[in-house]
């Protein structure tokens, strides 16, 4: 298996850092022969494996109806739980869905999706996926790691072989959606997958409402001005964390809000009442949004159980399908669909 | 950028360039020459950091036969053109376009550093 990976690794075309020398300088004064030198012989495998992936990764772009990306230009601002919750709440509504985590040197989704450990099938030199929560196919480095220890230590045109074949030697079958997960910033990964996947339907940037991670998105904003791939929308996590509870009935509480606020709850006739505390401020992705004039696709909340469930290796919207979260999710997904379908109707007269 | 933006409403394609009508009622006129030479893709708007650099770019774009280009609108915020020949690479969210019709520099005089203003 590794074995494998190794040699279609450092068989790319143009990867400088390559450890394959494809010109031999001993291999002019070999004597003239019909055969193949096995210099040769290799280079033709290489070219053939190559062109054999840019021919799967046309036919995934067809089996495959929606790719969208998922990026931040922050780290931890919640990327792979984004990703993982779109993909489980697309899967709720019954669609086929794939995650291709190509966060090489941390890979996180195989965990958030009780993969933990799982190794990948490989028959006939195609890549299966792992299959996770709801029937979601997953692809992750995590799968060909030693032991969840081990780091991944690779130069940047190794990695990028490893993207594309992530992309061309796995056998995704027919999916509506394929939701890619990248390791955080605007740099080599998502212009690898931008360039090998055809028709990606765009991309939708992660964000926290605090203004260091909005710098951020910002450049992610125009970084997919210069990729071609639209901007689906912003979505902010982390964005307020509610607090729940009970007293006498019609109690008024104030309680002591970051930022020196002071919020007020009243409890209901039941005694129930909930405060929601802005830990990273509030509105940051909507303004974000507004300011470029991308779609602001919806707020998550701060939600402690998927810090657990990712832990645990099971998704919030899976252990409470009609929580919070999941409703959270559901109204993303619904403004990304919306996106996806009317995407041309933007009032704009073309003559 | 705090400015308010008002909507395109038509885009009309003639031989050289474009004009362009808001909702406000303005109307301006883009050459495909000035559209091209602001393309924001990873290519071009390098190419503008340096004011040789620019006026190569400019070169290569005069120097390309004239077309009308294909226009896409990108969700609801960008525009994209696609042509025969040259770069076909660049969204134009629709503030660059409105730079380009107030005969604004579009990258506000900041050069674009690894896929960013």
């Amino acid at each position: 298996m590794r074995g494998w990976v190794e040699v279609g690794l450092y068989g790319g075309e143009g990867m400088a850092d390559s450890p394959v020398t494809i010109n031999s300088p001993g291999g002019s004064s070999a004597p003239p022969s019909n055969d193949p030198t096995p210099q040769e012989q290799k280079q033709m495998e290489q070219a053939y494996a190559q062109m054999k992936r840019k021919m799967a990764m046309e036919e995934i772009g067809r089996k495959i109806k929606h790719k969208i990306m998922v990026l931040s230009g922050k780290g931890g601002v919640g990327k792979s739980t984004v990703s993982t919750g779109l993909a489980l709440s697309l899967a709720q509504q019954g669609h086929r869905v794939g995650i291709l985590d190509i966060d090489i040197t941390g890979p996180n989704v195989p965990k958030m999706m009780g993969l933990d450990g799982r190794r990948l099938h490989v028959e006939n030199k195609r890549i299966h996926p792992a299959e996770g929560h709801l029937g979601v196919k997953v692809i992750s480095m995590a799968f060909l790691l030693e032991d969840e220890d081990t780091p991944v230590v690779w130069r940047g045109p190794i990695k990028l072989g490893a993207i594309q074949q992530f992309i061309g030697d796995v056998e995704w079958g027919e999916l509506e959606y394929l939701i890619i997960d990248f390791p955080p910033g605007t740099s080599d990964e998502p212009l690898t997958v931008a360039q090998s996947l055809p028709d990606i339907d765009g991309m939708v940037i992660v964000t926290t409402p605090q203004q260091v991670a909005l710098l951020d998105s910002r450049k992610s904003i125009t970084f997919s001005e210069s990729l071609k791939v639209p901007v689906l929308g912003v979505v902010e996590n982390m964005s307020g964390f509610t607090v729940n509870g009970t007293t006498e009935p019609g109690t008024t509480l104030n309680v002591a809000g970051p930022g020196g606020k002071t919020l007020t709850a009243t409890a209901d006739s039941d005694g129930r009442f909930s405060v929601t505390l802005d830990i990273f401020k509030q509105g940051g992705g909507q303004a974000t949004a507004d300011e470029f004039g991308v779609p602001f696709l919806g707020a998550l909340p701060f939600d402690p159980g998927f810090v657990r469930g990712g832990d645990d290796g099971v998704h919030r919207i899976v252990s409470e399908p009609d929580g919070p979260s999941a409703h959270a999710f559901a109204n993303v997904v619904a403004a990304i669909q919306a996106q996806l379908s009317d995407g041309a109707d933007s009032g704009l007269e073309i003559v | 950028m705090a400015e308010p933006l008002p909507t395109l409403k038509k885009l009309e394609r003639r031989t050289q360039d474009m004009v362009l009508t808001y909702d406000d009622g303005s109307t301006y006129t883009v050459t495909y020459d000035d559209l091209r030479h602001a393309c924001p893709c990873a290519k071009c708007a390098p190419m503008r950091n340096e004011d040789d650099t620019s006026r190569t770019l400019r070169r290569q774009i005069e120097a390309l036969p004239a077309e009308k280009p294909t226009v896409r609108t990108v969700g609801k915020y960008a525009v994209s053109f696609d042509w025969v020949q040259g770069c076909s690479s660049g969204i134009y969210r629709y503030e660059r376009l409105h730079d380009l019709a107030l005969r604004r520099d579009p990258d506000r005089g900041k050069p674009y550093v690894h896929g960013a203003w």
